[in-house]
Parts: C-alpha cells; structure tokens; sequence
C-alpha cells in the first residue's frame, strides 16, 4: 500500500486524538475521583458482595438500560435486514462424530455455566451478559454439530422472540415499578439479604437472570440470522 | 504498561479505520479498537497489589476499581452489538455490488445516482 498524504493525516489525527485521551486520564487522580468510592461503601447499600455488580446493577442500572436497549436495537437490525431473505432448506453438514459427541457433552455443560454466572453474579466473578452469552455458545456448538435445523425443531423461534422481549419488557417494568410506589426509578425494593448468601442484593440476582435470559435468546436471534442468511454454518 | 499498549492497540484500530479500504478489514479495526479500550479501562481500574472487587468490607486492602470493570461489560456488549449490526450493512452492500472496497462501491453507488435510479 503506497503512503498517500491521506495516510499521514489520518496517522497524525489519530495521535492527537491518543493524546488527548492520555492527558485526560491522567489529569484524574484516582484517590479523589468520585468513583473511588464505589468501593469503600458498605455493602449494607447493595447487599452484594461482588462490587462490579452492584455498581452495574444497582448504583448505575440505568447504564445497564440502556446497554440492554442498545442490544435490542442491534438484535431489531439484524433480524430486520437479514430475515426477509432467510433460505429455508439449510444443508446438513458432513457428520463427524468428534464434533457430534464433544457437542452432545459440552452444551450440558455450557447451560450449567451460564446458569451458575446468572444466578451466582452477586457474591462470585459472573452476570448475566457473560452467561447468556455462554449459553448461546453452547446453542451454537450444538448447531455446528447436529445442524441449525435440528435447534429450530426443539426451540421455536416464536419463543426466542418472546423470551426475548418479554425479558426486556419484565426489566423495564421492575426498574420503573418503585414510581408508583413512591420510590425513585431504579431504586431497590427486594430485601438485601445477608451479604455472602445465594439470595442476597436485593433485585441484583433477578436482574441477572433476566438479563442472561434476554442476552440467550438475543444472540440466538443474531447468530441464526446470520447462518440461516447464509445457508450453511 | 497494559494501559500504553491499550492505547497503541486503540490508534493502530483508529489508522487502520481511517485508511483500509477494505470494508471487512475496517470491521476487524473497530474491535482491535474496542479491545484497546477494554485493555485501557481496566488498567485504570488497576491499582498496585490491587484485589479482586468481591468483599463483605473492602477498606482491609487494596481492591481494584469496580467501575471501569463495570464498563468494560458494557463495551463488550455494545462492540459485539456494533459489530453485528455493521456485518449486516456490509453483507448488503457485497451482495449488491460484489465488492468489498470501500472507494469502489463509493463510485458503483454515484454511477447509480447519476443514471438517477437512485442507490
């Protein structure tokens, strides 16, 4: 690729660009940002023992909003442009046994993980992005095994549909429940629970299955588009 | 360190958006960008000796920052989100004008606008 002064430009804006971003973050003294606090507070606010959760799902669950909202649109987008054409009859793929039997024991396998991240996000490294997003792997590995045909017949696509929404649609209606009842949007009315317990940080556990059971069913969605756009995996 | 090579991976994604013409290879640079960020924010949650975030009383040691962590969740999201989405646009666009130069399909789509049948 011949160097054209395009290039330079761009190589020089992006330095400048870079800089700036350093000198911002570096103007910020960590100790006495406001975010510092996050941490230190007592986890009596939340009741939930694993810090990034409670910022995620309860002190800042508006930012968990609207990343979901974003994640609606995307999955709208892709199905929109996409499933008008969908090929109906997908091939079946060579059948290889390695990938059917490691397939057959490893999607067991991946639902229980995302299950255990979704239901253990507040006292344990987890959430329900990461294990929706691990359960629909697994939907995937079982696909690229047995083929995408042999998913739709277990799993409707109706259903994805509608766990999908209504996942999204029970969010909304929890995060703006407490308004009628006289409590600020977003706020938590769940019990908090003794920190470190299976059922601890008030809605945080039930925000994260719902959320997992919203991210399954979306990047289900995405990912058969694509294959059934394509017409083979 | 992990914060420097953050910022390299995010201006070498920035350049490569800039200047590739290759639609796909454009695609490839916004998650190198987004994996430049990703590395940026948890750097600055990072603190010397730092924990991991997960504690009944957190003021015993030094944990690291939950709110980069917390953001980097979104990114991850959001970039797989984009980059789904942005495919999508892509596939149309090969699909009609067999190509996936940027330059080229600029000049397929002002052919179309000259002959006035719009794109």
């Amino acid at each position: 690729m011949r160097p054209r002064p395009f290039h330079l430009l761009a190589i020089v804006c992006t330095v400048c660009v870079v800089l700036v971003v350093l000198l911002a973050f570096h103007s910020v003294d960590p100790e006495t940002a406001p975010h510092a606090t996050y941490v230190e507070r007592p986890v009596a606010e939340t009741g939930a023992t694993n810090r990034v959760a409670s910022v995620y799902l309860n002190y800042r669950l508006y930012d968990s909003l609207l990343e979901l909202l974003v994640f609606f649109v995307a999955v709208l987008g892709v199905r929109f442009y996409l499933g008008a054409r969908e090929r109906p009859d997908v091939p079946p793929l060579a059948e290889s046994e390695v990938v059917r039997t490691s397939a057959a024991l490893l999607f067991p396998l991946a639902v229980l993980l995302g299950v255990y991240l979704a239901a253990l996000g507040q006292i344990s490294p987890g959430g329900g992005f990461g294990a929706g997003v691990i359960a629909a792997s697994g939907l995937l590995l079982t696909s690229i095994a047995l083929g995408i045909d042999a998913i739709d017949r277990r799993i409707r696509r109706n259903a994805m549909e509608r766990i999908e929404r209504g996942a999204l649609l029970v969010l909304l209606l929890l995060m703006l429940l407490p308004l009628p009842l006289g409590r600020p949007a977003f706020a938590d009315l769940l019990p908090k629970g003794a920190p470190g317990a299976v059922l601890s940080g008030g809605s945080i556990p039930l925000y994260n299955v719902l959320i997992a059971l919203k991210v399954v069913a979306g990047a289900w969605l995405i990912l058969r588009s694509f294959v059934r756009h394509r017409g083979e995996i | 360190m992990a914060f420097s090579v953050g910022v390299v991976l995010f201006g070498i994604g920035l350049v490569a958006i800039a200047i590739r013409r290759d639609l796909v290879i454009k695609l490839l640079a916004l998650g190198l960008t987004n994996a430049g960020s990703i590395l940026c924010l948890v750097a600055v949650g990072d603190r010397p000796d730092a924990r991991v975030p997960i504690c009944a009383v957190c003021r015993d040691a030094i944990y690291a920052d939950p709110l980069p962590q917390a953001l980097v969740l979104s990114a991850i999201v959001i970039n797989f989100a984009i980059l789904a989405l942005a495919l999508v646009f892509v596939m149309r666009l090969v699909e009609r004008y067999r190509s996936t130069d940027s330059r080229h399909i600029e000049d397929l789509v002002q052919r179309d606008l000259d002959e006035g049948g719009g794109p």
